[in-house]
């Protein structure tokens, strides 16, 4: 297995938000990605799931170099990114990010074929070439015959071709690592396997890492070949395939995974939530989710566990699993296991 | 969940709130009207809750919002019947009344909006008054409709209504940009029962939310309804959470109610083609990990006319009818299920996918979640 395409290692970002009314404000810090570390590799999908507001949009900005990390550095083919450089040509040549809304992230008065030339045009393709490119791009996320779509305006076509359009403009510049924050909740079901089939395919075949964020577990058990599950900015459990959702060892995965309506099993029943006012304010010491978790000790409300091994390739940050020794992603070395669906 | 509602009222056949009946709506006139509600029929039991899912597109927001006349122009009713059965207060011997509602007079509208028929909208933040304060929206409801109310109980009864959705009383002093989507949504819920309606129209009311969030309203919601007994229509493209929550489920695609059963039977044993293909749109959080199809293809064009079947472009069992003649919504078996679908016509010919019985494994478009549960 390859080296990791592009790296996070301790990346943070904090907001300063002012807070309150009239002349004196008192300022806050809102940590909106603490302290998160992650690899993607070709060839492999990491799927980062979580709430809204767990700080997954930041993180996949600041992968894509759009939001500045306060802290932490980024490594593009082992290649140290110093965080304060501006973004470069070469940097988003190779790393590229598909929004959630296709509707409102493709330029509604231009047709296709502009939203696909442009990036082409900007990373200096021959003239004569971009056509060609243009169309060989549209084959590849499968809209067939690209003619039909190049001179298409965005309000002519469904949600699952504009998402196709989307990461279709995405791929033009041939890049390594593709970001892909919430491809399929804008999207109607009937189409969302198509569009999750494809980010598969497009990672098997063409060598791609892929970053998948969703608040979808069950899509990112699909899909993934590795999870991630964040909460108020934290990794709270990461695993090797989707281990985490078949096994969950934190508190909040565990309460995700039985929050999903599973008809199949009418006797599951969610379990209670002690906090929920508790919700959107997180508690500046201790562990984060300890305000809503049914099984809060008195170390969760005072100290912040690190994230401990449940079982190889498999950590939870919580104080149920102290005993295993407290881990740090970045510095494993990951094997060749790449499991497929 | 909470599990089977039991109310002590009694149900009967007869016993229905609302009844829709070959009920069309058109967007536009003339030649370029577009239907978007084709010949429905449809009903709501007393206490029951009927789940209608389907895509966007499919017509299940303007099948509501015509039937409670609050569809806005260019949108016409064009045909059918819609009558709404109601326990009426004020009459002195408490008798049933029946209104029609599509050709209810704007006075007699007013009356039966919120105390008989309330919704509840997608968007709690486009639904709410932004620089309104929340005790406001109460205010103003208790205010039109209960004139007798003072100002200190309608205050009383705004507090009450929060604690029945979980709220503290202080929200009211809030706006609705300091409160999170589900405190909006538990809102929007707690003013719909304001004045202790017979129906309540949930339209996607949790679609925007998380999903622990969108577990504690269901959660929520069932209680509520064990308490008090209303009737619901509800609305998703989420038929797992509609398996849960409702009684019966109707699947709507391109203005069509394209089956309508027993939620249980709708979802262990599929009968219409994209049923099933909705089902199986949804990746199984247990099992083994395979690849899924799906339905392959995008929702019709609506303003184009369709020939035969409106599904019959993606549906993989299409025979040579479908793209010529419109299937009819037939009554299938003893359980009161209904199909539109010609695949139906001749019992032989039906693929396994869509005769299996409960608890019947088919190996090719196997049901979308394993019979074990999750841990």
């Amino acid at each position: 297995m390859s080296d990791a395409q592009l790296e996070a290692r301790h990346l943070s970002r904090h907001f300063v938000v002012r807070t309150g009314h009239g002349l004196v404000r008192p300022k806050k810090v809102v940590r909106a990605v603490d302290d998160v570390s992650l690899s993607l590799h070709a060839r492999r999908v990491t799927a980062v799931v979580g709430e809204s507001g767990s700080g997954k949009s930041v993180l996949a900005r600041m992968l894509a170099r759009i939001v500045v990390p306060t802290s932490g550095e980024l490594l593009l083919d082992g290649v140290t990114i110093p965080v304060d450089a501006p973004r470069t040509l070469g940097y988003t040549s190779d790393v590229q990010l598909v929004l959630q809304d296709p509707f409102a992230s493709i330029n509604p008065v231009h047709p296709i074929r502009h939203s696909l030339e442009r990036p082409l045009i900007i990373h200096g393709t021959a003239r004569a070439q971009i056509d060609e490119r243009a169309r060989a791009t549209l084959a590849r996320v499968s809209l067939d015959p690209p003619e039909r779509y190049l001179d298409r305006y965005p309000h002519e076509l469904s949600g699952g071709q504009l998402q196709r359009v989307s990461i279709a403009r995405a791929l033009c510049v041939n890049p390594k690592v593709l970001l892909a924050d919430e491809p399929i909740s804008m999207l109607d079901v009937s189409v969302r396997l198509g569009v999750l089939n494809l980010l598969r395919g497009l990672c098997d075949d063409e060598q791609l890492a892929v970053l998948y964020i969703t608040h979808d577990i069950a899509s990112a058990r699909y899909i993934a070949d590795e999870t991630i599950v964040m909460y108020a900015g934290q990794v709270v459990e990461h695993s090797e395939g989707t281990a985490l959702i078949d096994a969950p060892a934190h508190p909040y995965t565990q309460l995700l995974i039985a929050s999903v309506p599973d008809p199949s099993d009418p006797l599951r029943r969610a379990p209670e939530i002690e906090d929920r006012t508790g919700q959107g304010q997180f508690p500046a010491e201790g562990c984060r989710f300890a305000p809503r978790c049914p099984h809060a000790m008195d170390v969760c409300r005072s100290t912040a566990p690190p994230l401990f091994e449940v079982t190889t390739g498999h950590e939870s940050r919580c104080w149920l699993h102290e005993g295993a020794v407290p881990v740090v992603i970045d510095s494993r070395t990951r094997g060749g296991t790449t499991s497929s669906t | 969940m909470e599990e089977t509602v039991t109310t002590d009222v009694v149900v009967t056949e007869s016993d229905t709130v609302l009844d829709i009946e070959d009920f069309c709506v058109d967007y536009g006139w003339g030649a370029s009207a577009v239907r978007a509600v084709n010949h429905v029929n449809l009903s709501v039991r007393r206490s029951r809750v009927l789940g209608v899912a389907g895509e966007s597109g499919s017509g299940k927001s303007t099948l509501v919002y015509a039937a409670t006349r609050l569809l806005r122009s260019p949108g016409v009713i064009s045909g059918g019947r819609v009558t709404l059965t109601f326990d009426d207060p004020t009459s002195v011997d408490a008798k049933r009344r029946t209104v029609d509602l599509l050709t209810a007079s704007q006075s007699d509208l007013r009356e039966i909006r919120w105390s008989q028929v309330s919704i509840v909208l997608q968007s709690a933040l486009n639904a709410l008054n932004p620089v309104l304060r929340i005790g406001h929206e109460f205010d103003e409801v208790l205010k039109t409709h209960r004139p007798g109310m003072k100002k200190a109980q309608r205050r009383e009864r705004a507090g009450e209504l929060l604690a029945l959705v979980g709220l503290n009383a202080d929200r009211l002093a809030r706006f609705p940009h300091e409160l999170s989507g589900g405190q909006r949504q538990r809102i929007m819920i707690a003013l719909a029962l304001a004045l202790d309606p017979q129906l309540v129209i949930m339209d996607e009311p949790t679609t925007a939310l998380d999903v622990v969030t969108q577990r504690e309203i269901v959660n929520e919601l069932a209680q509520l309804r064990a308490r008090f007994g209303f009737s619901m229509i509800f609305i998703t493209h989420d038929l797992s959470l509609l398996v849960e929550l409702a009684d019966d489920i109707a699947v709507m695609y391109a203005g069509n109610v394209v089956e309508w059963a027993p939620a249980g039977d709708l979802y262990n044993t599929p009968r219409h083609p994209y049923t099933l293909g909705l089902l199986n749109s949804s990746p199984p959080l247990s099992g083994e990990r395979r690849e899924l199809v799906g339905i392959t293809g995008s929702p019709p064009d609506m303003s184009q006319p369709i020939a035969g079947c409106s599904f019959h472009a993606r549906c993989p069992f299409a025979l040579e009818k479908c793209s010529s003649q419109v299937p009819e919504l037939r009554v299938l078996d003893d359980s009161g299920r209904k199909v539109a679908c010609w695949l139906h016509d001749t019992p032989a010919e039906v693929p396994v996918a869509l005769r299996r019985r409960a608890g019947e494994v088919v190996d090719d478009h196997a049901p979308p979640h394993e019979e074990e549960a999750l841990r």
